[in-house]
């Protein structure tokens, strides 16, 4: 047992050779539950502090999606090489009635050594089910080709990379690996999921929908911690519109449309402030505004113009990773609009990185 | 993608369905329990969702003198209680700005000529561009007055000068009580509406699981291939309700029965669903096709020989249902003492085509049975009399695959496995999967869904005019047969609490079949 890293609440300890062993004993302790699973999912940090934080939040996403969890935290600056295990069952009574468990493995892997990682993650999934797989914090030299080619939807968070570019680029090479089988999942872009449908249902607007090419401002405002999301929202309605990155000076950017005609981006940045705070596009007749307050769980929702106005309010996206594991994978699907919006995105990160050197 | 929004640059690929487009719902029997209980809440937990399209108003029309607030205050009361999603106050009052209330008597046009007005006025305010959704969840005799009114009012047609907007109309149950007066209802809604803009909801296809039943068979490649007369024994369908005539519904139950209130609508749509073929596309045309063709080639039970034969009859009697004494039907209040009306009711249906000749389909329902449950279970054939089959014992039954619609939506299979051993035993094993198991989020409820189908222009899950008057004209013939005759076929009587009459289980057996145990 590692003196350092909290592992309370992962569980029972178990031998590595000895988990299925222990699982099928775990079971047949408990006849009233039962054994739920859609999918193998894996939750890999190389921070091995945020192991058992891991373990909590696992709890919380079985309500709603019943798996075979495997936790994963890699010790790499350890110095001997060991491998630590536990099993426990999250469980959950289901609307009320029958108690629904999940099946949790966790372990600590101590030491540098190649392979191990894969060999952990194939050693231990239920046959058949498909592999979620949420990589947490930046892509190593373990994310490598023998692991990703096996996993059917890769969630990540490019909010905690330190350099979204370089990232982002892995990504694309993973992608093609994989010849685009794999399903990437970007909690930055999930992060904006309700964002992007308020637009949309306020471009139901007739008079909004005219808007649509005079547009000439769009102002964003957003904590700077989660400037990946803003960054993708502006990249998929700059997608949608058909604009493309000009250029840029400071927080004020300029995008160009079809026609020529200039879009000016202001961003604003906050730091007490919601992930993505508000999204505001003007034209001259038309304004169409989504604003959040920080931790609200609503969007404020205007279309203003032409002597009528529509408030609505409507459902906000979570805040922490969790919420937005739990949503995405709910909803499920090949995020094929992600794709599609990638390259737009990629050349706002450049321009980005141009201002910046 | 609705027809306005393949100009919105956003909608295109966020959503992988139909989308729904902002309107005015206008509901007729506003101060009703359906929109108090499922309607509001309906959209409420749309809007929850995320799904309700922005500027969608709601404006109640009935007679009562209400006022907005009053309106809005008994709406959110309930609210509280029966959401599904529990009650957010900010994404309430939200709804709750956009909801108004109109006061008019059915009959009067006058109310209708004040309602084209307001509808009008609210578009002006609020930037809608004229599309309405009127729901008609009234009493059934107003029907035929709501739709007139509408017409001449100028509301059933989509508003000139607007671009692409739509005037649509959801009629709920019942949709007619026989075949003349359903003919009927549907000529008064064709005078009115454009077939492709009559939305008759049947709530029943709005559940998850009824969904489920095309994409269990066109979705999986191990069961269309068995999905016929050559694999299939019979198919039983069972509708079981433990409640009688509780909160007044007896004065409504006995003028209908169990055969025109459950098993022309809800039932035969899930028959159909079952047994219809392949559709060449998902469209509603594509969909409702086939399940027409599947009403249609029910076989006719139209002499009162045939109906003897093929269908039961019953009404409770005193009994216990889960500990308590219950009345019989007869001592039910608001029920006729000398009523001739069935709460019970089991057919042998036979399909006569290709895929399912000699195949009967055994549909019952019933009040005051043990539990409430609805459940399709499909029965494959016995193996051949070969290898373990020949064995003394033989194979102790064979597989049976079931849709389970309520309350605990899923599906199992039934199949033989050896028990461990030296020996070789078998005993039946079960296959489970449930929807509440694997999925913890609650399935959004059928009203939900259909609401916004019929927003998007979706009439897949809703009755088409054939289907309904294929579907009365089978009841029908039923019904003129118990009634012409009188006494000849006698109504069978079971205790409450039981699985219904004997003459229902006779019926089986002289097919050498057994209902399912639920």
């Amino acid at each position: 047992m590692s003196a350092t890293i909290p592992t309370e609440g992962l569980g029972m300890p178990v031998e590595v050779g000895s988990i299925d062993t222990a699982l099928k004993k775990l079971w047949e302790a408990d006849e009233a539950s039962t054994n739920a699973s859609l999918m193998n999912f894996l939750v890999y940090t190389e921070d091995p502090q945020r192991l058992q934080k891991n373990s909590a939040m696992v709890q919380g996403l079985t309500r709603e999606h019943a798996c075979r969890a495997v936790l994963i935290a890699m010790n790499r600056k350890a110095t001997e090489v060991k491998v630590e295990a536990w099993i426990t069952a999250h469980c959950h009574l289901a609307h009320g009635k029958k108690s629904i468990c999940s099946e949790q493995i966790a372990f600590l892997l101590h030491g540098k050594s190649l392979g191990r990682l894969r060999n952990t993650v194939f050693a231990h999934l239920n046959s058949d089910l498909p592999l979620v797989f949420w990589w947490q914090g930046e892509f190593t030299d373990l994310f490598e080709e023998r692991l990703y080619r096996l996993l059917n939807r890769l969630i990540f968070d490019s909010a905690t990379w330190s350099d979204p570019l370089a990232g982002f680029r892995r990504l694309a090479e993973a992608r093609e690996d994989t010849k685009g089988r794999m399903i990437t999942q970007d909690l930055s872009w999930t992060r904006s999921y309700f964002y992007r449908l308020a637009v949309a249902r306020l471009f139901d607007d007739p008079m909004a929908q005219k808007a649509v090419p005079e547009i000439r401002e769009v102002r964003l405002k957003g904590n700077p911690a989660y400037r990946v999301a803003i960054l993708l929202l502006l990249a998929w309605v700059a997608t949608r519109s058909k604009w493309k990155p000009e250029r840029a000076c400071g927080d004020e950017w300029t995008l160009v449309a079809r026609n020529h005609k200039e879009i000016s981006v202001i961003f604003e940045w906050d730091e007490e402030a919601a992930p993505i705070a508000a999204l505001v596009l003007t034209a001259p007749d038309c304004e169409v505004s989504i604003t959040r307050e920080a931790g609200s769980p609503h969007l404020c929702q205007s279309v203003v113009g032409q002597g009528h106005r529509v408030d609505f309010s409507g459902p906000a996206d979570a805040d922490e990773a969790e919420g937005l594991v739990a949503s995405q994978l709910s909803r499920g699907g090949k995020n094929t609009l992600f794709l599609t919006v990638l390259p737009r995105f990629m050349e706002l990160l450049e321009l980005a990185s141009s201002k910046e050197r | 993608m609705g027809q306005s929004g393949v100009s919105n640059p956003f909608r295109e690929d966020l959503v992988s369905r139909n989308l729904a487009e902002a309107c005015s719902v206008v509901i007729f029997g506003a101060t009703g329990d359906l929109t108090h209980r499922k309607l509001i809440p309906a959209l409420y937990n749309l809007a929850v969702d995320g799904e309700l399209p922005t500027g969608v108003r709601i404006l109640g029309f009935a007679r009562r003198d209400w006022s907005d607030e009053r309106f809005r205050e008994g709406l959110e009361k309930l609210n509280r209680e029966v959401s599904r999603t529990g009650h957010d106050d900010e994404i309430w009052e939200s709804l709750a700005s956009n909801v108004h209330y109109h006061q008019s008597e059915f009959q009067d046009e006058n109310g209708y000529r004040r309602l084209a007005e307001r509808l009008d006025q609210i578009d002006q305010e609020r930037g809608g561009k004229g599309n309405r959704l009127f729901y008609i969840a009234s009493a059934p005799e107003y029907f035929d007055d709501i739709l007139l009114n509408l017409k001449k009012a100028g509301l059933s047609q989509s508003k000139e000068n607007c671009n692409a907007c739509w005037s649509r109309v959801i009629v709920e149950k019942p949709f007619g009580t026989t075949l003349a007066t359903a003919q009927h209802l549907n000529q008064v809604v064709a005078g009115t509406f454009e077939e492709k803009d009559t939305y008759r909801i049947d709530h029943y296809l709005g559940k998850e699981t009824a969904q489920n039943i095309m994409v269990l068979r066109f979705a999986n490649a191990i069961f269309e291939p068995m999905w016929n007369k050559e694999h299939i024994d019979h198919v039983q369908i069972t509708c079981a309700e433990h409640l009688g005539m509780e909160g007044g519904r007896g004065g409504y139950y006995d003028k209908a029965g169990a055969l025109r209130d459950m098993v022309q609508n809800h039932l035969l749509q899930l028959l159909s669903l079952v047994a219809m073929e392949p559709p060449t596309d998902l469209s509603a045309d594509g969909v409702r096709d086939e399940k027409v063709k599947v009403i249609r080639s029910l076989r006719q039970w139209d002499t009162p020989e045939l109906v003897a034969e093929n269908v039961v009859r019953g009404q409770y009697v005193a009994g216990n249902v889960n500990g308590r004494e219950v009345p019989g039907y007869r001592e039910e209040d608001r029920v006729d003492p000398d009523s001739q009306t069935e709460a019970f009711v089991a057919l042998r249906c036979m399909i006569d085509t290709w895929r399912w000749s000699g195949v009967p389909f055994y549909v019952r329902m019933g009040k005051r049975l043990p539990k409430k449950a609805t459940e399709i279970s499909v029965h494959f054939k016995e193996i051949p009399s070969v290898l373990f089959n020949a064995m003394p014992g033989g194979v102790p039954a064979g597989n049976v695959l079931v849709i389970r619609i309520q309350p605990d939506e899923g599906i199992s299979l039934m199949m033989n496995s050896k028990l461990p051993g030296t020996t070789l035993r078998m005993e039946p094993v079960k296959m489970d999967f449930h929807y509440a198991s694997s999925f913890g989020k609650s399935s959004p409820e059928a009203y939900e869904r259909l609401l916004l189908d019929a927003m998007a222009g979706d009439a897949t899950l809703f009755a088409r005019r054939d289907e309904v008057e294929e579907a009365w004209r089978f009841i029908d013939h039923i019904h003129n047969a118990w009634n012409e005759n009188g006494r000849d076929i006698p109504i069978a009587e079971f205790p409450a609490g039981s699985w219904g009459p004997r003459e229902a289980d006779e019926m089986l057996a002289k097919d050498g079949r057994t209902w399912r145990r639920l």
